[in-house]
């Protein structure tokens, strides 16, 4: 009985470190999930460089006072029509197109 | 000196017309300098007697109130109509760009000149009231426009 037990034991051990083992050799290298936000992080804030095409790059900007003359004349254009439909009102009037910049 | 009777006085005999504008106040304008602000009590019409009047309205650019233009009034032609129409206070803001003159009608002595004379009030309430249609009308069509530009960005 004793020997049973004896036996029993030791096959027992043996089979949890091959199990340990088995496990140490097939363990997944991949980095964690957690890597991987970090790595967008750093291409965000990095400065824009050449070559680079992942980096979010700024829209370019229109000045202020540019675009405040593309309102005054959209504001123009817009009036004008206005004023040829109050004037001939007709449904194509109304709705003729317009060069606004604005708009296209 | 406006040679044309002004929009506002159109119809009225030429003494007529000219009592009226005696009425009135010369103020002079340097460029750039304001008229009235938007919001603030109309008191007054005005009458352009020489340069021009930009009519402007605030628009948000940059997160900043810009002021953008929206009509222009030259010589003539009548700025400030809000000076007799309740509530009484400008919808607008209004700036010479250049140097100019206008003539400040204040709002009781017209009403007291009209209640002595009911044919002149009545003409100059017809053309008040042409001015503000036209303006009425004209925006009108403007925001039916944008109106529509919305719906089409919609149903692209």
């Amino acid at each position: 009985m004793v020997m049973f037990l004896m036996v029993l034991s030791l096959s027992v051990f043996g089979v949890a470190l091959m199990s340990i083992a088995f496990a140490a050799a097939t363990r997944d290298e991949r980095p964690p999930v957690e890597a991987k936000p970090a790595k967008q992080l750093v291409a965000q804030v990095s400065p824009p460089q050449f070559f680079v095409n992942d980096v979010a790059m700024p829209q370019p900007r229109v000045p202020l006072e540019v675009l405040l003359l593309q309102i005054e004349r959209h504001i123009r254009l817009e009036q004008a029509a206005a004023e040829s439909f109050v004037a001939y009102p007709t449904a194509a009037s109304l709705h003729s197109r317009t060069t606004s910049p604005l708009v296209h | 000196m406006a040679t044309t009777q002004p929009d506002l006085l159109r119809g009225l005999p030429d003494d007529e017309a000219a009592r009226v504008m005696a009425l009135g106040t010369r103020v002079s304008l340097p460029s750039g300098s304001e008229l009235f602000r938007l919001g603030a009590a109309a008191d007054c019409v005005y009458v352009v007697e020489r340069g021009r009047i930009a009519l402007t309205l605030p628009i948000q650019v940059g997160g900043r109130d810009e002021d953008v233009l929206v009509e222009e009034r030259v010589v003539g032609q009548t700025v400030g109509w809000s000076g007799l129409i309740p509530p009484h206070r400008f919808t607008l803001r209004a700036t010479a760009p250049l140097e100019t003159e206008v003539i400040a009608l204040p709002r009781a002595a017209l009403l007291e000149f009209f209640a002595a004379h009911p044919a002149a009030g009545y003409l100059v309430t017809r053309n008040l009231a042409g001015v503000v249609g036209q303006r009425l009308q004209v925006f009108q069509a403007m925001w039916l426009r944008e109106v529509q530009r919305v719906v089409a960005l919609r149903s692209s």
